[in-house]
């Protein structure tokens, strides 16, 4: 068969539900983007574990400093199993370590901004994972199979990180004035973001993930059904949202945000986010660092040993 | 042998087989478990490759890690209630319009 015939006789198997293994054969447009893609969430994964380690050490009780660092091993440990599920695409570890901590790949636009204070811990807890975890479900039914068994363990993870977001945020909203004015500065700084986090409306015609069924849902939908969810759970604590577009539509249903600005998203996922310079060099750091770790444990140095 | 049901499944320990190789093995496997094609997928792997944790005191807690588990967090139904009723009692406000997906509730619950 020519490459086109092998094409075609791809997109039709992905038409018609069928998932994609590690060694079938794969158009390269279909094997570069599945990589793109799975590289950027686990970029997303190791670096998302920075902002919340930054708490660690000023957690308000020692019940809480374990459930964060519990937390945040998690994070890690998602970014190993995803960086594995892409080295099988053809790219190697260390070429993915190398060209995030170099800024020439890109991770989540949420995780290059500045925490300011515990608040945000219960933000990132409860809506960014909870954005994350719109997104991720969606992911459960991607045309390449290995990335779907692992998403579904990182699903019933983030679950569970879900209720820890809660957990903290409640304790938030029934607690003092200064405790709830914490939830609400950080909800007044995050809510830009979290809206940029599900990406700006795609062209379907035009959108490669979509036409290779790695991602079966539209960012604008994944954006109401974070809304739908969230909205009305954040209203009814008695917040409110920094966005005066933003309503209830009682002919659709649905909740509508308001007019959202994609500038500021385009530059900080470029990498020029307010701390997208102070978390890549503290990759870089440890990076370095470690480099005897990771020869110590290479295959020659540990069967020389 | 291995066998995995559907593609999102992982593979799973079901039986084994005595061969001479790789080759026969996985013969002796399909005859053996997949006569009734119960899976998707099937692999055999030589007994000597497989390596086992052994001591399962090495799967041991040596301190309480409760906070890694669901249930540590049974009780955010109830904090979520206190403070909802504690909001709409300060503003006499009713809760928030909901789309027809989200009043099913919460996930957890």
């Amino acid at each position: 068969m020519t490459y086109e015939e092998n094409e075609t006789a791809f997109k039709a198997r992905i038409d018609a539900g069928d998932k994609i293994e590690t060694n079938d054969w794969m158009p390269d447009e279909y094997r570069m983007a599945v990589l793109k893609f799975i590289e950027m969430h686990a970029n997303s994964e190791i670096m998302g574990a920075l902002p919340e380690r930054e708490w660690i050490p000023r957690a308000p009780s020692l019940r809480r400093k374990m459930s964060l660092t519990a937390k945040v091993q998690d994070e890690v440990g998602h970014a190993q199993l995803l960086y594995r599920v892409a080295e099988d695409l053809g790219k190697s570890r260390d070429s993915m370590f190398e060209d995030l901590i170099n800024g020439r790949t890109k991770f989540h636009n949420v995780f290059h901004y500045p925490t300011a204070h515990w608040g945000d811990v219960a933000i990132i807890g409860w809506l960014i994972d909870g954005a994350a975890l719109v997104t991720q479900r969606a992911l459960l039914d991607c045309s390449y199979a290995p990335y779907t068994r692992v998403m579904k363990r990182i699903c019933s993870e983030e679950q569970l990180h879900l209720r820890h977001g809660e957990d903290i945020t409640l304790e938030l909203a029934n607690g003092t004035d200064k405790q709830r004015w914490m939830f609400q500065d950080g909800l007044n700084r995050w809510w830009e973001p979290i809206m940029h986090f599900f990406g700006p409306p795609s062209n379907p015609a035009k959108d490669v993930l979509l036409k290779w069924n790695i991602k079966s849902k539209s960012n604008e939908e994944l954006r109401t059904e974070f809304l739908d969810h969230y909205v009305p759970r954040i209203l009814d604590l008695g917040f409110t949202l920094p966005d005066e577009g933003l309503h209830f539509d009682e002919g659709t249903g649905h909740w509508v945000a308001g007019e959202i600005d994609w500038a500021t998203f385009w530059e900080v996922v470029k990498g020029r986010g307010p701390s997208t310079e102070i978390r890549l060099s503290m990759r870089r750091k440890v990076w370095d660092h470690h480099r005897w770790v990771r020869e110590a444990l290479s295959e020659p140095a540990w069967n020389a040993a | 042998m291995f066998q995995q049901k559907g593609h999102q499944d992982p593979f799973v320990h079901v039986g084994s087989v005595t061969a001479p190789d790789a080759h026969m093995a996985l013969a002796y496997a399909k005859e053996c478990f997949f006569r009734r094609r119960e899976g998707r997928d099937l692999w055999v792997v030589k007994r000597s490759h497989v390596h086992h944790l052994g001591d399962p005191s090495m799967l041991d807690q040596i301190t309480d890690k409760s906070y890694r588990y669901p249930e540590a967090y049974r009780g955010v139904v109830g904090k979520r209630e206190a403070a909802k009723a504690k909001v709409a009692a300060m503003t006499g406000a009713g809760p928030a319009p909901r789309s027809a997906a989200s009043t099913a509730g919460d996930e957890y619950e």
